[in-house]
């Protein structure tokens, strides 16, 4: 349960050894470099950043290298395959690879020429295609589309844009030029052109011509050389050339599919230099030496600074950081509760001065969680897929990781919870039983049901809720115990438990309230005087000490005031946890719901298969939503109303100088 | 007159199913247009933005849940459908917040949800604190069904 103690490390050496420290420091990966803001002579930046955008230029070529890869030869991958995680490469062979890195690359820019080549010749197919549909019309001619005529006669090729029958170009001719003499031969029509082959003598050209002209003939735009059936030919060879060539290319690309691992391998590889040219920009360097300066975890510095100083000529130095600077942080838990950190980090990490909540945290995520979904049968779902996944899949990456091990728990919780209130895939049990096989067995709550009593439940909500809130304001007491601020501690703290507590116990001797919640014991008057004495003592505190930041005694009592309103914020804190009944009486009636219609057709055969499907169906559908209700309301209940009584947050995540890859995981040789 | 306590109580039932239905129905679709748009420009977020579509959805099941405690009450899925009409017109009130509640807070859910859809295109390392905003709204209808849930059971108990 801590934020990790950090140290400034300052590293400095000759700049001959400086590939081999970054390599070593990128391996361990456990510095975070820091920008030196050091304004010196000697010392100097040195810019990298055409090298740094040459490697992302590599690395994108790379990437589209891996797409075409995956479009024309993908690997099949199941749903479960993001779980393996990235698979081992070891310092020789990273080394190894490092002269084949060119050739690689070649490879890869061989590929994205060959998706280019298709994507052209897709292009062009589609280019042979329009001019085919173009000269389909025309193929009934046996003359090429560019014939003028003979010595005496002009021949005119061409069409109109109506639907026309012979009579028609006949008549509408005769119409213009009457005394020409013209043959029309009608070569194809549809419904918007007619395309005609018309001869007339050489001496009626003119005529002809302008008569054409006027009733809507053109002639085809840029006409072949070839017969249209010739260039028909023509075309398909081409199309057919085309597409040889896309299924070469295909074939060949399908051919490099062996190619992918070392694809990905300098995918890695540009990443990692990538990342190492910006370290190099971000270090302080003379002519012959280098300092870099960053962060690191205290219980990795001694033995990061005794390797370094037994493998190179280096000076390293560790200090504690100041108390004004930015450290980075990282928590560090138990096994129990390390799965939660990762909703710590989704609100916030830490700030200055403030403890890691992940411990405490974690016992109330799991209960609430529990509490919510309570369903024994649906725990146990999630708890028997969950161990699965973490055995089965042991190189898992941390992320994923951490959220399979929270549901695990949330899963056993919700065991709990289930046979607690004696629910199991809802009123399952019961309803088999009663349905199949005539008898009145049914899974009996080991504490009670809450379908039945749920003021009792709803009672049990607020309990949990005031525990959950006190927890958060013992916190607060304690960061400022910590700090020594042990007035403000009293203020914030103690006048709160005393009002927010003492009022609680004086509604807990008034009988209204009892009878309401239907709790069993009643507290003796003189607990009451002493509540109220209690809670009027924090009331006063509060209004006299709300504002003390505020210099005007007016100012401050007004101050004092509003923060005394507060307490309306801790009754609407308390009935949030109302949300505990609601969810889980959510669950366990909806699963009902499932039984009771797939117990429907009665029992039987038709019955027993009714009730399978809808079993099935239901039940996924019912986890499916709540296990999303659960998961959302208690990160609610722990982000709004627990950490908003003690918990800001912003700190900086460590981010160290290291192997940041995808695709494959360094193996450290021991 | 005793036959109209069913129809009122009935009647109560099908507007929670109903409202909070067409309030969800409303709800997921306008926020799974937000989130088909944000899956468009990166696939990778399908799975963060199916939970915050996902949000504005609950009220619509918390209807069908009163709607199903109520007839189950009532004895209209097997039991004795004979009640007073008091009692019909007290179920059919404690079915109101559910109902109101549930059609509203689904709507205005969905729109925190869109405007989350939107923040984690933008920066999706805040998943965690998008999820709460529209979180915010539901607590609303938890309250509602968690109103009607016990007007329900309480209504239940009574000898009218």
């Amino acid at each position: 349960m801590a934020v990790l103690q950090m140290q400034r490390i300052s590293i400095c050496a000759l700049k001959k050894d400086r590939k081999s420290i970054l390599e070593t420091l990128q391996r361990r990966g456990v510095v975070e470099i820091s920008d030196l803001a050091l304004q010196d002579s000697v010392f100097e930046k040195a810019d990298t950043s055409a090298v740094r955008s040459q490697f992302e230029k590599d690395l994108s070529a790379v990437n589209q290298a891996l797409e075409v890869l995956d479009a024309y030869s993908p690997v099949k991958s199941s749903l479960l395959s993001s779980l393996e995680g990235r698979g081992p490469l070891t310092a020789d062979e990273y080394a190894a690879f490092g002269e084949r890195a060119d050739d690689v690359l070649a490879q890869a820019l061989r590929l994205n020429a060959l998706s280019k080549k298709i994507s052209e010749n897709r292009a062009e197919i589609l280019k042979l295609e329009t001019q085919l549909d173009a000269l389909v019309p025309w193929l009934g001619l046996d003359v090429p589309l560019r014939f003028t005529g003979t010595r005496s006669t002009a021949a005119f090729i061409g069409s109109f844009p109506e639907d026309l029958s012979l009579d028609e170009v006949y008549s509408r001719i005769a119409g213009q030029a009457p005394d020409a003499t013209v043959n029309v031969d009608l070569v194809s029509h549809s419904q918007d052109q007619t395309c005609v082959f018309i001869v007339a003598p050489r001496a009626e050209a003119a005529a002809v011509d302008e008569a054409l002209r006027a009733i809507g003939f053109t002639r085809p735009a840029s006409p072949p050389a070839e017969s249209p059936a010739e260039r028909k030919k023509l075309l398909e060879a081409e199309t057919a050339r085309a597409n040889e060539a896309i299924e070469a290319a295909r074939t060949e690309i399908v051919s490099r599919g062996g190619d992918r691992p070392d694809l990905k391998l300098l995918a890695d590889y540009l990443r990692l230099r990538a990342e190492k040219y910006d370290v190099i920009g971000r270090l302080m360097q003379s002519r012959r030496a280098f300092i870099l300066s960053g962060y690191v975890t205290a219980r990795n510095a001694r033995p990061l600074s005794e390797e370094l100083s037994s493998k190179f000529d280096v000076a390293v130095e560790l200090t504690a950081p100041g108390p004004d600077e930015d450290v980075p942080v990282v928590l560090k838990n138990n096994p129990f509760s390390t799965p939660v950190e990762s909703v710590v980090e989704s609100y916030s990490l830490p700030g200055r001065h403030e403890i890691d909540p992940t411990t405490i945290m974690s016992f109330f995520y799991y209960i609430l969680f529990g509490m919510m979904l309570s369903d024994a049968g649906y725990g146990l779902v999630m708890t028997i897929a969950c161990a699965v996944v973490i055995l089965k899949y042991k190189n898992m990456e941390p992320g994923i990781g951490k959220m399979v091990k929270m549901f695990f728990w949330c899963g056993l919780s919700t065991t709990f919870w289930g046979f607690m209130f004696g629910s199991f895939f809802g009123d399952a049990v019961a309803v088999i039983s009663s349905t199949f096989f005539h008898s009145d067995l049914a899974l009996r709550p080991i504490w009670f049901e809450p379908v039945s009593e749920p003021i009792r439940l709803l009672t049990f909500s607020f309990l949990i809720g005031i525990i959950h809130l006190f927890v958060g304001l013992g916190l607060k007491f304690y960061q400022y115990a910590r700090e020594g601020k042990y007035y403000d501690a009293v203020c914030d703290v103690v006048f709160w438990y005393l009002l927010v507590g003492g009022g609680i116990v004086y509604l807990l001797t008034m009988p209204m309230i009892t009878e309401m919640l239907g709790i069993p014991f009643q507290l003796p008057p003189i607990a009451a005087t002493v509540a109220a004495w209690c809670a009027l003592a924090g009331l006063v505190g509060i209004i006299l000490t709300g504002g003390r930041d505020s210099k005007n005694p007016f100012a401050r009592l007004a101050q004092g005031l509003y923060s005394a309103y507060n307490v309306t914020g801790y009754l609407s804190d308390i009935l949030s946890y109302s949300r505990l009944l609601a969810l889980g009486l959510a669950t366990g009636v909806i699963a009902q719901v499932f039984n009771k219609m797939g117990s429907m057709a009665g029992g039987g055969i038709v019955g027993a298969i009714m009730f399978i499907v809808v079993f099935l169906i239901g039940h996924t559908l019912n986890i499916g939503i709540n296990l999303l209700g659960a998961y959302v309301h208690t990160n609610r209940l722990q982000f709004v109303e627990f950490f908003g009584k003690f918990y800001e947050g912003g700190g900086r995540a460590f981010t160290p100088f290291a192997a940041h890859t995808k695709y494959y995981k360094f193996k450290e040789e021991i | 007159m005793s036959s109209l306590g069913i129809a009122f109580a009935l009647l109560g039932a099908a507007l929670a199913a109903l409202m909070a239905g067409i309030g969800s129905a409303i709800g997921v679709g306008m926020a799974g247009e937000a989130a088909a748009g944000a899956v468009t420009e990166d696939p990778n977020r399908f799975g963060k933005v199916l939970i915050l579509q996902l949000l504005p959805g609950t009220q619509g099941i918390y209807g069908l849940l009163i709607a199903f405690i109520t007839l189950t009450q009532i004895g209209i899925l097997g039991g004795d459908p004979n009640i007073s009409l008091v009692k019909g017109l007290l179920y059919f009130a404690a079915c109101m917040p559910m109902a109101f509640v549930g059609l509203w807070s689904a709507i205005r859910q969905a729109r925190a949800s869109v405007a989350s859809i939107s923040m984690i295109c933008k920066r999706p390392e805040t998943f965690g604190k998008s999820m709460i905003f529209p979180a915010m709204v539901e607590t609303y209808a938890i309250l509602a069904l968690l109103v009607s849930i016990l007007s329900i059971f309480g209504v239940g108990g009574l000898s009218l």
